[in-house]
């Protein structure tokens, strides 16, 4: 056997893996696009209709008139993006002093900051819940952002530090040289020129604020409150057998923005996940 | 008084307090301290606390007791709870690492012969990672449901073979749960084995050559021992990510079916949110916080030392 008819055998090895290893990804969410686009005749006759014959969009409808569909999305959109606004707020600062300052236990603080991303969110919700009632903050969206803000700042604060990490210094000194002072050199120069790390870190906020579930479903009890993954919780525990396509249709508006928002900045995040968190 | 302090004293005030403490780290940490202290370490510290009481999660008065730890870490549901997670961790993690690597070489090898593909397989991958975790288990309960429309027993009929029940035998349930999981996790992995494969000397691999390596030599005695470090952060990343698993669980399985799926992290909400046992749903959640910390301790001795800037 030469060596070109191996390579060739491998190539076809490689496509079939390749193959199975698609199909194993894609199908699932094809299946839930199957399911949303069927009526109910076509539901139950599984995957023989795999491409409907009379796809219909009525399932979409439905959901999106259902009184709160709507809202789980809009209060979905609202908090994850308010609670990505907070993080970068309270996250920049804290990376251009991990990224420029010298200081004792930097490495430790580092590290500390990299231990609360260890911690279920359930862990600290046992008490929290006990505080905000207490405060009167139960169904509040002030108290889900403020949960949201401390769940996502050790990461943010990383990626912003890798970003950071890689404005020349230099800048910074000829800014203090002219008389700036650091939180001048800070506003004028290093929130500028990271914008395109800023606005990765909040994509990858919000879209980690989109899948949200534990919090809002134990600090809200309202549910016009419910942002979007506590909201299809509770409506699929609505739903049945044999309105499954409806709650296919639902499923798929949820996870479609994640999906869409990824893809279109799919470099940018990997990027940033790479030279930030990955290499530490 | 030099000349420099003259000049900083007749500055207006917000650049006399930039000149002040804008040098210092404090006041740039301050915000993150605050948020952190606050809604991190004051519940953990809490959590800890509320361990030795019999609290409730209604309830305001409670009083400090031993009673509580005693009856938890000796009630006979928690060998079989430790034993479930560890079942999905291990079954998580492990199909997570091997089909991540494997998934990452087929790529690389397919980039380097110009094959048709590879960024569609890994752009896929990815998708799934993106999915909420609800979703990923309502999605699923889609594929497993034994009625008509369930994805895979239908695929199945279609061949002729008989229905498997996925979600309701209780060994199955475990096997779907974690098939589930390798579904929306593997990416991570792929990624991470991607770009440590990546960073792999070429060198290494011509002098395998010249040696006269053949490819599974080539993959034991350079590419592994290169990928080691690698494949052990990226174990514990993994492992203390699916110890936490709440939302894909809950959406898909509720536990059920009876216990058979029932992990830790489950247990803990259903002792606190369902019987209103806040004290004995913290003493499970200390046990959840020695597991990612044991995990977290080691983590840290692997990463690269030195190298804190």
């Amino acid at each position: 056997m030469t060596h070109k008819t191996r390579e060739r055998i491998l190539d076809v090895l490689t496509y079939l893996f390749m193959l199975v290893m698609f199909l194993f990804f894609a199908v699932p969410l094809l299946w839930l696009l199957s399911l949303s686009l069927r009526d109910i005749t076509e539901v139950f006759l599984g995957v023989s209709r795999f491409i409907p014959e009379n796809p219909t969009l009525e399932n979409f409808r439905q959901v999106l008139t259902n009184s709160y569909f709507p809202m789980y999305l809009w209060n979905g959109l609202k908090l994850a993006c308010l609670g990505a606004v907070g993080c970068l707020i309270v996250a920049a600062p804290a990376a251009y002093a991990f990224s420029r300052f010298e200081f004792r236990f930097k490495g430790a603080w580092l590290m500390a900051l990299l231990a609360f991303q260890m911690i279920s969110p359930l862990v600290i919700m046992v008490p929290l819940y006990r505080y905000m009632s207490a405060l009167n903050l139960i169904d509040t969206h002030f108290a889900v952002v403020m949960v949201y803000i401390a769940v996502g700042v050790p990461l943010a604060t990383w990626l912003l530090k890798g970003f950071i990490d890689g404005i020349p210094r230099s800048l910074d000194e000829a800014a203090l040289i002219d008389g700036c002072n650091r939180f001048s050199v800070f506003w004028r120069i290093i929130l500028p020129l990271s914008a395109p790390g800023i606005a990765s870190a909040f994509i990858i906020t919000v879209i980690a604020g989109w899948s949200q579930f534990l919090v809002p479903y134990l600090l809200l009890t309202r549910d016009d409150l419910m942002p979007i993954a506590a909201g299809i919780f509770n409506f699929a525990g609505t739903q049945n057998a044999s309105t499954v396509q409806v709650l296919a249709a639902a499923c798929l508006i949820s996870v479609l923005p994640a999906i869409v928002v990824f893809l279109s900045l799919q470099r940018l995040i990997l990027g940033s996940i790479m030279s930030g968190a990955v290499k530490g | 008084m030099t000349v420099q302090a003259h000049k900083v004293a007749r500055l207006p005030w917000h650049e006399r307090v930039g000149y002040r403490f804008a040098g210092q780290p404090l006041p740039w940490l301050l915000p993150v301290i605050l948020i952190l202290g606050f809604f991190y370490l004051y519940p953990v510290f809490d959590v800890f606390r509320f361990a030795a009481t019999d609290v409730t999660l209604i309830g305001q008065d409670y009083e400090y007791t031993s009673r509580t730890i005693q009856q938890t870490i000796t009630n006979n549901d928690l060998p079989f709870i430790l034993w479930i997670t560890l079942i999905f961790t291990a079954g998580s993690v492990i199909g997570q690492q091997l089909l991540g690597l494997i998934i990452a070489m087929v790529v690389i090898r397919a980039e380097r012969r110009r094959l048709f593909g590879p960024t569609i397989l890994r752009t896929t991958a990815l998708v799934a990672w993106v999915v909420p975790g609800i979703a990923v288990g309502l999605i699923w309960q889609m594929l497993f449901s034994e009625a008509p429309f369930g994805g895979l027993n239908s695929l199945l009929r279609m061949f002729g073979i008989s229905p498997v029940y996925w979600l309701s035998d209780p060994q199955m349930a475990m096997w779907s749960v974690i098939i589930s999981n390798i579904w929306r996790g593997t990416a991570f992995s792929m990624v991470v084995m991607y770009a440590a494969l990546k960073a792999i000397d070429p060198v290494l691999y011509e002098a395998a050559e010249v040696d006269g390596a053949s490819g599974t030599q080539k993959f034991r005695f350079v590419t592994l021992p290169q990928l080691r470090a690698a494949i052990l952060v990226n174990m514990i990343l993994i492992t203390i990510q699916t110890v936490n698993t709440f939302d894909a669980i809950i959406a898909l399985t509720g536990g059920g079916p009876g216990r058979a799926t029932e992990v830790i992290s489950l247990y803990a909400f259903n002792i606190v949110f369902r019987n209103y046992d806040l004290a004995a749903g913290s003493v499970i959640s200390v046990i959840m916080l020695m597991i990612s910390l044991i995990l977290s301790v080691i983590y840290a001795l692997f990463l690269p030392k030195g190298d804190t800037t």
